[in-house]
């Protein structure tokens, strides 16, 4: 599903990434764990085609197909999807019609019928029920004035409403109260199959817990320095990072 | 147009005899104010950020008789051809076109300057008022009687269209007398060449009425459009206002309004849209001059190309007008690299116990909300239709009539068609 080959990225004059490698199969679920500012919204952001993140060696692969000269939404429309570790306020914006306007575009893009209203808001309220949202959000104004968990709640309602292939989560637990996490972790598990892949970022082995990873990975200084099963997540929460270092 | 092109014209309607002879005196006072100083050049404090030298450049003549229609026109391509107009062409009253809803009353501005004793005490301010005095034409007075609310709204319809440079000065009235309460349009059209349209509108809102306003400037590139607005209002008067620009080669609006009783307020709002080469300026004075008044000045702007915009917001509270509550906001986006804004919120606070507040912003288009919206599968264009639709939402959304809602929408539409952003 996903490739990644000793990748070399970062922004201006700085690399961030130093030689990353990573893959990730169909239905995997994966845990990114390390200190703050190793690089993994870096690594989220260069895989979802964020501009001013320059790749100055190695490659990514989605599908078998290098992606690195790709639009952001030629990436999406693909089947990429990043939860963002801060989502962006769009005032003015209203929830209810960005969210068409992006089922609508990949809808179209795969040929399909383009939702109405009626048949988006028949859709969107069976999804918000998923993650414990009332419809009062749809009339609002993208993340404005939305609590730091309901704006991660707001990211899983539109991950579940694009239905991406390659989900990227990145801290989607940070500021989510235990009832919260609970919530969007089922959201997660039932949208998992064997098609689906993950890539979860946390600092916390409590996400872990709900949502159970197949490989966790240690970023450290740009590069992967250690990857190991579900036990590794509760070593790291024992040991701190330091031990990793070189 | 320079002063002896000016003088040259200002003889001209003084030769008209079809005005009563009440208004040369006043008309020659005006001029001789207007003498005195001369157009704004970039020196004055008021008109730093806008140079009239294409104004001054252009010799314009009255508009004449032969100037009006040769037949009936069809205002349908203007839209809103569903609400009562009075249709304004080229500075001539187009009765045959024209028609007001039960409850207004439209009289000439002679018949107006009979009843008022032919004080036309409004020019203290700005040069172009004093123009507007000296050339006033199409002159007359809408009123609406005590008590009476008009359902439908009223458009006065300004058409510029002419092959040859031409300048006019509509002089509009509007009052509205006790508890009453009207929703007025104020459309600007036309496909002329060099053109110079300066309007004067002077609003009389007594106690307890409600004006809605709502201004539509879509001149032709080449109009110079100067529209002088007064509005004087007493207690608990209510006056909103909504300005839509998007046309003209220079705009240039002075909105003074003065809340002179208690628990008035106004609440004033616009939106700019700008490309080319064009120059839109907002001159927003706000004067409280009685105690528990709110105010509020809500403009934006979206530049593109080469445009560039001013705002020019001033509040100010007089000694004694204790618990104003006034709000100032000024966003704008530029949509090119070439585009220029000057934002200028002041406050002036002369009483003790006030709530004031105003804040300016200027930038470009966020780029993490362009990538937020581009990592959901929306292309870059759609996305930043998409920020800019959202930014001129609450404002077109602030309108309560769905029809000029609607039209509105329309425009907005077109506008963003029309312009690469
Ligand atoms: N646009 C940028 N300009 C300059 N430096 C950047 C930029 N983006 C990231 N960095 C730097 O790169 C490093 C990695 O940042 P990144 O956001 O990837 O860290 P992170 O692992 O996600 O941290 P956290 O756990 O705090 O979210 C940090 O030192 C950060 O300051
Ligand atoms: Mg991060």
């Amino acid at each position: 599903m996903l490739n990644i080959q000793d990748l070399h990225a970062g922004v201006d004059n700085k690399e961030i990434l130093k030689g990353l490698n990573l893959e990730i199969k169909p239905g995997e679920m994966h845990a990114v764990m390390g200190r703050n500012g190793s690089g993994k919204s870096t690594l989220s952001n260069v895989i979802t085609g964020r501009e001013g993140f320059h790749i100055s060696k190695g490659n990514i692969e989605y599908k078998g197909q290098s992606i690195i000269e790709w639009s952001p939404e030629k990436r999406a429309l693909a089947g990429l999807f990043m939860s963002f570790q801060y989502p962006v306020v769009m005032p003015g914006v209203n929830n209810t019609y960005f969210l068409k306007a992006a089922l609508n575009a990949k809808l179209k893009h795969h040929g399909k019928q383009e939702l109405d209203a009626a048949g988006f808001l028949k859709l969107i309220k069976e999804k918000l029920t998923e993650v414990d949202m009332d419809t009062s959000y749809l009339q609002r104004a993208v993340n404005e004035g939305f609590s730091g968990g309901e704006k991660k709640r707001n990211e899983i309602l539109q991950m579940l409403t694009l239905e991406p292939e390659l989900a990227i989560l990145d801290e989607t637990d940070s500021g989510l109260d235990i009832d919260a996490l609970k919530i969007i972790a089922d959201g997660v598990n039932r949208y998992r199959n064997k098609e689906r892949s993950f890539l979860v970022i946390t600092h916390y082995q409590r996400l872990l817990k709900y949502i159970e990873p197949d490989i966790v990975h240690v970023l450290i200084d740009g590069k992967f320095v250690k990857s190991g099963g579900k036990e590794l997540a509760i070593e790291l929460e024992e040991k701190g990072y330091s031990w990793l270092e070189s | 147009m320079n002063i002896s092109s000016f003088q040259t014209e200002f003889n001209k309607i003084m030769g008209r005899d079809y005005f009563t002879n009440h208004v040369k005196p006043i008309r020659a006072q005006a001029f001789n104010n207007f003498l005195e100083e001369g157009l704004p050049n970039k020196n004055w404090e008021d008109w730093r950020h806008t140079d009239l030298k294409p104004i001054k450049e252009i010799d314009f003549r009255l508009s004449e008789i032969s100037d009006a229609p040769a037949h009936e026109l069809d205002i349908t391509e203007f839209g809103l051809d569903d609400i009562h107009t009075i249709v304004i062409y080229n500075g001539h009253y187009q009765e045959s076109m024209s028609s007001i809803p039960n409850g207004v009353r439209l009289i000439s501005l002679s018949e107006y300057g009979e009843q008022k004793g032919w004080r036309f005490n409004e020019q203290k301010d700005s040069p172009f008022d004093l123009l507007n005095t000296a050339f006033m034409d199409s002159g007359f007075c809408l009123s609406v009687d005590k008590g009476v609310q008009i359902e439908s709204p009223i458009r006065i319809l300004f058409i510029s269209s002419s092959e040859n440079k031409i300048m006019v000065s509509p002089r509009v009235y509007i009052e509205l007398e006790e508890s009453s309460s009207v929703t007025f349009v104020e459309q600007h059209e036309g496909n002329s060449k060099e053109y110079l349209l300066n309007s004067s509108l002077i609003m009389g809102i007594k106690r307890n009425s409600r004006m809605c306003h709502i201004r539509i400037q879509n001149n032709s590139g080449n109009t110079f459009n100067i529209g002088n607005i007064h509005v004087h209002q007493d207690k608990e008067s209510h006056y909103s206002f909504y300005q839509f620009a998007y046309g003209s080669k220079i705009g240039r609006l002075n909105l003074f309004t003065n809340l002179n009783g208690k628990g008035a307020e106004c609440f004033l709002n616009g939106l700019a849209l700008t490309c080319d080469h064009q120059h839109l300026d907002n001159h927003i004075i706000t004067n409280h001059n009685a105690p528990n008044c709110t105010s509020s000045q809500n403009f934006k702007s979206l530049l593109n190309d080469s445009s560039s915009g001013v705002f020019n917001g001033r509040t100010v509270v007089s000694k004694g007008a204790e618990k104003t509550d006034s709000n100032q906001s000024n966003k704008n986006i530029l949509l090119s690299k070439g585009s220029l804004m000057n934002s200028n919120p002041q406050l002036e606070i002369y009483a003790d116990d006030v709530k004031c507040s105003h804040g300016s912003t200027t930038g470009a288009l966020d780029r993490d909300a362009i990538f937020y919206i581009q990592s959901r599968g929306i292309d870059m264009t759609s996305a930043k239709a998409l920020l800019v639709r959202g930014f001129v939402s609450e404002m077109i959304e602030s309108i309560s009539n769905k029809y000029i809602k609607q039209y509105v929408i329309s425009k907005f539409d077109s506008w963003l068609n029309e312009n690469t952003i």
